[in-house]
């Protein structure tokens, strides 16, 4: 059992979106732009792995034609804090591959998208999902006995693609003591698409009074009860993670060990059911 | 003595207190206040004080409102305000005049007392670095300071008040717009943050200030970032409780970081909190656990 559940940490880590870039019409160019194809690793950050995009397009570009870069699918700017995986899974799931992002170089819109100067602010955001992941598990307290190069390695496994320097720290912040049976609290998010709230996020033990493993069932019918699906009712909603729809009775505390984000949030995506 | 009586004590106190696993609740006639036994605040204690403070701003025509999340208890204060703001020409002399009525250096005035100073007097000009990033501590003096008489820079700021479950503590979310509607850059706003607190936020990326997603809204605001608010509210906390005084979170809390950003808390706030025989020490005991905390603060984001 040990040996599978490895193995799902390895196919969190090297899931892949293949994507294909295109720039915006409106765009200043000196000739065509082609298309730039990708494989886009889900667990990491838009800004932290478009290096070649950007490369690619600036090519045809005028320097002073170009600010700061961000990228739109169908219309809706892309939050580059947000995991590439999510995103997908949020606008994209039930459509064709590759994903099709749209580049722009211009009217940044401030007023959606956190801005991204360099990957030091990629960093600080990652850093600061962790420990807030950390406080709800354990008050914090993994994270800071953690010396400040522990910390670094954790950054410099997501940014490197380093599996095993990533997991080497990473385990320190999967354990519980055995007694309680899991985590203080379980660090998600439940995002959907059709909302203007961004997300939800709220207090929710893995283990109840009892004794009892919360299921993933048990979070929705708490934090978000129109997407479980009643007797008898079709279908309306998929309950997505990675791409993947687990089932409802999986325990949450395994999880949020094996199926979290780097930043050790569970990002679940509740997404209308495709009509065919 | 106060309105509100201690537990331990009989039938009516018995129905005005409630003991909550972060402290003792008070009910007063004023309103409800916390006297906190630990330093963590849950979400029902945040909604209490928020409404406590709400009230109080209501009686001081302060600015603060109730944004409600689809009709249940889960919301934010906000509060919008108007300024002309005077980033880096900061006299030191106007400082220790006003330390005495708040602990802000820029000021921050709700819409109508904008109006009002401006029938009476000219707004005063603003002053930005001249390329609006801050460096080092000697940069104060070499400021460009460009004051165009009759022309004003007038920033709209947008406070919210949220609370973090993570980390069981209030969290301020701000942003500002120019009149034309520009969003202001994190330059822009470190360029109001007061020059004794930009030091110590810069070298401290946690208690920086950042942009962040506003979690209700989902739009980008800055925020003080809460991780921190447990350490420098403990010893504010413990002081008020060794008296025992009750204390509302929320409102000691803001006193000690708004004025990093510039939000003025006036003092006139926590003489409501007491009886009218008891306004002079009740001015003593906040600008007293202000100045602790806003020392203690400063101090632990300077690690």
């Amino acid at each position: 059992i040990m040996a599978d559940d490895k193995d799902v940490l390895r196919d969190v880590w090297f899931g892949r979106i293949p994507t294909c870039f295109t720039l915006n019409q409106d765009e200043v160019t000196e000739r065509e732009a082609e298309a730039y194809y990708l494989l886009l690793p889900r667990v990491s950050y838009l800004t932290l792995v478009t290096d070649k995009v950007k490369k690619h397009f600036l090519k045809v570009m005028r320097t002073e034609d170009v600010e700061e870069m961000w990228f739109e699918y169908e219309g809706t700017p892309l939050k580059w804090h947000y995991p590439i995986g999510v995103l997908f899974d949020l606008h994209a799931s039930n459509s064709v591959l590759p994903w099709s992002i749209t580049v722009h170089f211009k009217n940044f819109p401030d007023r959606d998208l956190l801005h991204c100067p360099s990957s030091s602010v990629i960093e600080a955001h990652f850093m600061s999902s962790i420990k807030e992941a950390d406080a709800l598990k354990h008050k914090s307290q993994v994270v800071n006995d953690m010396q400040k190069k522990d910390h670094k390695q954790l950054w410099m496994g997501l940014q490197n693609d380093k599996f095993d320097q990533f997991w080497a720290m990473n385990r320190k912040l999967m354990e519980y003591p055995t007694e309680e049976g899991g985590f203080r609290y379980i660090p998600f998010r439940i995002y959907q698409a059709m909302s203007d709230r961004p997300f939800i996020q709220k207090l929710f033990r893995p283990v109840s009074p009892e004794g009892n493993a919360y299921t993933l069932g048990d979070l929705l019918k708490e934090m978000y009860p129109a997407a479980i699906t009643n007797d008898g009712e079709q279908k309306r909603y998929q309950v997505v993670i990675h791409g993947i729809e687990p089932l409802l009775e999986t325990p949450l505390q395994w999880l949020s060990e094996h199926l979290s984000h780097p930043d050790n949030f569970l990002h679940i995506c509740v997404v209308p059911t495709p009509s065919d | 003595m106060f309105a509100a009586t201690p537990l331990g004590a009989m039938t009516e106190s018995g129905r005005n207190c409630r003991k909550t696993d972060v402290g003792v609740l008070y009910r007063t006639h004023r309103g409800v206040l916390c006297l906190m036994s630990g330093c963590a605040l849950n979400e029902k204690e945040f909604f209490s004080c928020c409404q406590l403070l709400l009230q109080q701003s209501e009686h001081l025509r302060d600015g603060w409102s109730w944004e409600a999340v689809q009709g249940s208890e889960e919301g934010y204060l906000r509060k919008t305000v108007l300024r002309s703001v005077l980033a880096d020409c900061y006299d030191a002399q106007k400082q220790t005049e006003t330390a005495s009525d708040s602990v802000s250096p820029v000021s921050a005035h709700p819409i109508q007392e904008l109006q009002q100073q401006e029938r009476t007097q000219p707004v005063v000009a603003t002053c930005f670095h001249s390329d609006g990033i801050i460096g080092d501590d000697g940069d104060e003096d070499d400021a460009v300071c460009v004051l165009s008489e009759g022309s004003s820079h007038v920033l709209q700021y947008e406070y919210h008040i949220l609370y973090s479950c993570s980390y069981s503590a209030p969290v301020l979310y701000f942003r500002a717009f120019t009149l034309e509607g520009r969003s202001l850059t994190l330059e822009d706003v470190w360029s109001s943050v007061h020059p004794n607190f930009r030091h110590c936020l810069q070298n401290s990326p946690l208690t920086a200030i950042t942009q962040q997603e506003h979690p209700l809204l989902g739009q980008p605001f800055f925020m003080l970032h809460p991780c921190r608010t447990e350490e420098f509210m403990r010893p504010v906390l413990q002081e008020a409780q060794e008296q025992p005084r009750p204390v509302n979170y929320v409102l000691l809390w803001l006193s000690v970081v708004g004025p990093v950003v510039g939000l003025d808390v006036p003092l006139k706030y926590c003489t409501q909190l007491h009886l009218s025989s008891l306004q002079h020490s009740a001015s003593d005991l906040m600008s007293s656990t202000v100045e602790t905390g806003v020392r203690r603060f400063a101090r632990k984001t300077c690690k």
